[in-house]
């Protein structure tokens, strides 16, 4: 009895379990050479380096086709940028901004905006160089439009003040369309520039 | 107890063919000789008629070996002897066979007198010491056993006898040979050739010296290990290894053993380099970790033909959209329309794939059906992921449409939809890697003492 291991079972489980997988690894492996565990192992360290190379060469490959890119390709995304707007304006949606109390230091903040590549982002950068945290946050689009909805602690020198939150982020909003247009001359935010921007709600 | 020399059959042999089942019966027979155990070993040193019996056993034997050799060009097998108990030897979890040669050898010759083997002085089978060199396969057809000596009246088995004497026995043994595997040697020797850095292979027998006992003979309990990985020296304990083979506990040599389990460690280390994101380090996870990493390697393989595959049909289209521009002519590009054809079905499958990426604090999980990209990102609570990763997205030309999380925890958990710009060849691992390395980067960028 002193040969065996103190946990007999669980010694027996762990072994099996790691034969068990081998085995599963050696499945994978198109070409083996032998059923011992140590050359499986070999094996299928030259088959992962196989691999490796050759997502290498395809990628390679992948790239030189990407090269040259065709115009019609760039004209289709402009098509489609433009008919958010129309979108929009077929279902009512307006641009919005929502700010709610919540307690202590947390508001709800709800955005309506149009969708164009680039706004969120752009939202986000100016949400956070304002200093609002956010913490559970949700953005959906649809119809056009962008739902950007988020719990977040603001700050305006210790005191929270709903209305100037608003405010604030309504400048943004309104802001946007120009920065999106500064910023992506490659991508198409023309709708955005061009209609400006819809009448805005008041709130609270 | 000494079982008839009759017992081994050479019959046996005239009946096999060629190939693996020849090397399996002599394995047998072996088996059979070695049964005789140690203590038997003692008569066949003073029984001349048997030993004659076991010499002429052993020509017989070669003669077969060689035939066997002749006609199984690619063999991979090298029939050597074990000197161990069979049993014990011939199991895999057994030292490491496959890589190391046990390379069979004689003590000093001096010592062993008319009872010992030297191979060195086989006039006959000069060669066969060369043959003892691992698997390329343009030696194997050589190799064969030097048992056959008629010039000795020594035993098969006379070897064990010798081990007491001797300082160094080593023997070889090839792993495949009681498995009638068909023979595979172009596959196996380019294996071994092929075999990555850090594994000792034998791939150079320039150590082929090394077979030899004399050199060693001063060594006493040496294990040493032929730069090839795998000469494994059995030492004198050999004898009490073998006495003691029939109470069935087995103790290895010490030094053997060890380096076995070194070089085990060591490959399962490079498995564990190889795979992009390592978790726990140990065998079994390690395993785990690779099986997955060859799956998602496929995935990527299959998911870039596709985008290849894809483009190239794209421009195929474009190409000859612009040509009956210009030519305004359906007939002349007839002949280019087919070539879409075969790689229609390829077209119109749909695109999936994914795999998940881990670093120390980020967690990042890419999906990808047809043009929809799924992400789901796990950081650890420190910077503002969402400004990050969507300007990560619009460098990748990816469209959100969704995204939702939040705090979980220590954690900021975020699930991303977005879509793939149309015409952009993007692959889930440049995703997932790119997005990975923003997170890290920022990650890293932010000073430790500051917290969210």
């Amino acid at each position: 009895m002193d040969y065996k291991s103190k946990n007999l079972v669980a010694e027996r489980k762990r072994r099996k379990k790691l034969g068990d997988r081998l085995l599963n690894l050696r499945a994978l492996v198109p070409r083996i050479t032998n059923m011992k565990k140590e050359t499986i192992i070999e094996d299928a360290i030259n088959y992962i380096q196989e691999l490796q190379e050759n997502v290498k060469f395809l990628t390679g490959k992948l790239q030189l086709l990407e090269v040259e890119p065709f115009s019609e390709e760039e004209a289709n995304p402009k098509r489609e940028e433009t008919n958010t707007v129309e979108d929009m304006k077929k279902c009512g949606i307006q641009e919005n901004v929502e700010v709610s109390y919540m307690s202590g230091n947390k508001v709800q903040i709800k955005i309506i905006f149009e969708k164009k590549r680039g706004k969120f982002t752009k939202l986000l950068e100016a949400i956070t160089s304002r200093g609002f945290q956010l913490s559970d946050t949700s953005m959906t689009s649809s119809k056009g439009a962008t739902l950007f909805s988020s719990f977040a602690e603001v700050t305006y020198d210790g005191t929270l003040a709903v209305e100037e939150t608003r405010k604030s982020l309504l400048q943004i909003v309104r802001s946007m369309p120009q920065l999106c247009k500064k910023l992506d001359p490659g991508d198409c935010c023309l709708g955005g520039a061009k209609l400006g921007l819809s009448e805005l709600n008041t709130y609270l | 107890m000494y079982e008839e020399p009759g017992c081994f059959d050479p019959n046996n042999f005239t009946a096999e063919g060629a190939g693996s089942g020849f090397p399996q019966a002599v394995q047998k027979q072996f088996e059979e000789n070695m049964d005789l155990s140690v203590d038997e070993l003692s008569y066949h040193h003073h029984n001349h008629q048997e030993d004659a019996a076991v010499s002429a056993m052993e020509s017989e034997l070669q003669k077969h070996l060689a035939f066997k050799v002749e006609n199984c060009d690619n063999n991979t097998h090298m029939l050597q002897q074990v000197v161990d108990d069979p049993n014990q030897l011939l199991s895999y979890d057994h030292a490491n066979w496959n890589t190391g040669d046990i390379g069979f050898n004689q003590g000093d010759p001096e010592q062993n007198g008319h009872r010992s083997f030297n191979i060195n002085s086989l006039p006959q089978t000069p060669d066969l010491l060369n043959l003892f060199h691992l698997p390329s396969s343009s030696l194997l057809p050589n190799s064969s056993i030097s048992f056959a000596n008629s010039n000795h009246d020594t035993t098969s088995l006379g070897f064990i006898k010798d081990l007491p004497a001797s300082h160094s026995t080593s023997v070889l043994y090839d792993p495949l040979f009681h498995l009638n595997l068909p023979p595979q040697s172009p596959l196996f020797s380019e294996l071994f050739q092929s075999i990555p850095q850090g594994y000792s292979l034998p791939t150079s027998r320039g150590g082929a010296s090394s077979l030899f006992g004399d050199e060693r003979d001063s060594s006493g309990v040496t294990a040493y290990q032929d730069g090839d990985g795998g000469m494994l020296e059995f030492t004198r304990d050999m004898a009490c290894i073998v006495r003691r083979s029939e109470t069935g506990k087995k103790k290895k040599p010490f030094t053997t053993e060890r380096q076995r389990r070194e070089q085990w460690n060591d490959k399962f280390e490079a498995l564990r380099n190889m795979v992009p994101s390592p978790t726990k380090s140990d065998r079994a996870s390690i395993v785990g970790d690779a099986i997955e990493y060859i799956k998602e390697l496929l995935r990527t393989v299959n998911e870039i033909k596709l985008l290849a595959e894809r483009k190239r049909c794209v421009r195929e289209r474009s190409k000859r959209h612009k040509t009956e521009d210009d030519a305004g002519e359906d007939v002349k590009n007839c002949n280019i329309w087919p070539l879409g054809d075969p790689e229609q079905s390829y077209i119109g499958s749909l695109r999936s794939s994914w795999l998940q990426r881990k670093s120390k604090d980020t967690e990042v999980d890419v999906r990808i059906i047809d043009d929809e990209v799924t992400i789901k990102l796990f950081q650890r609570k420190k910077i503002d992921c969402l400004l990050f990763v969507s300007k990560v997205l619009e460098e990748l030309k990816l469209d959100l449409h969704h995204v939702a999380g939040g705090h979980i925890g220590d954690y900021y958990s975020f699930l991303f939809n977005t879509k793939i710009c149309e015409g952009s060849s993007l692959y889930a691992g440049a995703i997932a890697n790119k997005v990975i390395e923003v997170m890290d980067r920022e990650y890293a960028a932010v000073p430790p003492t500051s917290s969210y």
